[in-house]
């Protein structure tokens, strides 16, 4: 489903990412770890075309698109859903909601879509009258996902979602995640620090350390301690 | 008791084509981030346009006016592509698009100073006649105008709720990385975006046109206006513009009666600066 070759990115003179290659299989959960400022998110970034990549290749679904503008990505179903949320602070959730589905495949399915993320997250029904700017943590962070979803997605990149959340949240927001996965056979792509959790629900990891990836493993034969040595 | 009725009417009446005139200059910076400091030319070149129409070439009043909102349409449209889009990519972009679009407000005066001469013009008004109810008096006309600013912005904002380019110019501006996380061509949406400003200001000059006359210099006198109304309203807040722009429409009237004409400018810029040092944000601040 998506295949990364030797991708390099900068910024400005500053090299991040150094001969990158990693593959996500259909269907598949994959995590990516690895320490703060090593690259993980310039490399969801540069897949989702928000920073594009200086040098190679980046095939979803067989085509290239390591050279095309964010927005074409999305419309083909690579949703990126950043770290810092994003939301549109003066629109209310269900606005927030609706303008996921801007690319043209996904007005089609805007109410499958929007009974999905009801369905995953029931607080955002409630909440959808309510404007995003007076949304707690969590459910700002709920409102950046269901906003992903609502893309009509097939490969979801999501950055960190558990950060800055209280634990019950955090708990929320993984079994929301592990559903993703479960019930619509989205394929996931997934940047996380609580290493547990993240591999309680992936099939892969990789790690990424100094913006090269370290090594790769089935979460079945993970050591923790292998993990958590890399990060020092 | 009549007079002071009687002005604050007139208040309203100025007060709304100021709103008019304001939204124009609050859609582009709300969306973009950049200050047309052309702004009163723009205004401006719609009025001519549609001086032209009717004066030189006959044409009614309808399709003048909607003549000269398609050609403010493209004018945005073309200024965006050729000189703010490159200008946007490079660093202090800030400052390089408000000298740029000052820079042609000043050259677009002189076309207009060239092709239509120095002397005063006006737009024939649309209405005749008075309206009196006991004391009040209002001039047909300038009943219409009001009539007109509040339908054009229930129209603005049903745009800006209902429309999908409506719904993706207001995602733009309150936030362009989650714009772009959507799926919104931001490049596509500010070159839209400048089409409809250019178009709203444009009308807001043909409206201008039809009270005050025109002449090619006194589009910086507009811009001044709009340029105290959009920062004493919130900058980038449509809401804050209407209801800076008719308080100062009736600060203006009253001053006008009570001080003289004189006072209106140091009254204005004396509330913009205290406005400014209490809520730096402006009156409601927000977004689009």
């Amino acid at each position: 489903m998506l295949e990364v070759r030797n991708l390099d990115s900068f910024y400005g003179e500053l090299q991040v990412l150094r001969q990158v290659s990693l593959h996500v299989d259909a269907g598949e959960v994959v995590a990516l770890f690895g320490p703060n400022g090593h690259g993980k998110s310039t490399l969801l970034k540069a897949i989702s075309g928000l920073h594009p990549p200086t040098a190679g290749s980046v095939k979803f679904q067989g085509e290239e698109i390591a050279k095309l503008p964010a927005h074409k990505i999305v419309e083909r179903g690579l949703v990126y859903i950043p770290e810092e949320r994003h939301l549109f602070p003066d629109m209310t959730v269900m606005e927030n909601l609706l303008l996921g589905a801007y690319p043209p495949r996904a007005r089609k399915r805007v109410k499958s879509n929007l009974e999905f993320v009801f369905h995953i997250f029931p607080k955002l029904e409630m909440r959808q009258k309510q404007l995003c700017s007076t949304l707690s943590g969590g459910e700002a962070r709920m409102v950046a996902i269901a906003r992903g979803l609502m893309s009509e997605t097939g490969l979801l990149l999501v950055d960190e979602p558990s950060i800055g959340l209280s634990p019950g949240m955090r708990k929320a927001v993984f079994e929301a995640i592990a559903a993703i996965n479960r019930e619509r056979g989205i394929t996931i792509l997934i940047v996380e620090q609580e290493i547990e959790n993240a591999l309680a629900l992936s099939n892969r990891f990789y790690l990424l350390k100094k913006g090269q990836i370290a090594f790769e493993r089935p979460t079945d034969q993970v050591d923790i301690a292998e993990i958590e040595k890399a990060y020092f | 008791m009549e007079t002071i009725v009687n002005t604050l009417i007139s208040g309203l009446i100025s007060g709304s084509l100021y709103a008019a005139m304001a939204l124009g200059l609050t859609i582009i910076y709300g969306v973009s981030r950049v200050f047309n400091f052309g702004h009163g030319v723009v205004a401006l070149i719609g009025a001519y346009l549609t001086w032209m129409a009717l004066q030189s070439f006959g044409v009614p009043f309808l399709p003048a006016t909607l003549f000269a909102l398609a050609a403010m349409f493209l004018l945005g449209v073309g200024i965006y592509r050729l000189a703010i889009k490159p200008l946007l990519q490079k660093p202090n972009w800030e400052f390089s698009t408000v000298l740029f679009m000052l820079g042609a407000g000043i050259l677009l005066e002189n076309v207009l100073l060239q092709l239509f001469g120095p002397r005063v013009k006006s737009i024939p008004t649309f209405l005749t006649g008075r309206l009196i109810i006991g004391f009040v008096e209002i001039n047909g006309h300038e009943l219409a105008l009001i009539a007109i600013v509040i339908i054009f912005i229930i129209l603005l904002s049903l745009f800006f709720k209902y429309t999908r380019l409506g719904q993706a110019m207001r995602a733009v501006a309150q936030s362009i990385p989650g714009a772009r996380v959507v799926g919104i061509d931001i490049d596509r949406i500010f070159s839209y975006t400048f089409g409809l400003a250019f178009l709203v200001t444009g009308f807001s000059g043909i409206l201008l046109g039809t009270k005050y006359y025109l002449n090619p210099h006194i589009g910086w006198e507009w811009m001044v206006k709009g340029f105290v109304i959009t920062t004493f309203g919130g900058l980038g807040s449509t809401t804050g513009a209407i209801y800076a722009a008719i308080i100062l429409g009736v600060v203006e009237a009253l001053a006008t009666l009570y001080l003289g004409a004189i006072w209106v400018w140091p009254i204005w810029f004396g509330m913009f600066m205290i406005i400014l040092l209490l809520r730096p944000q402006g009156l409601l601040g927000g977004r689009l």
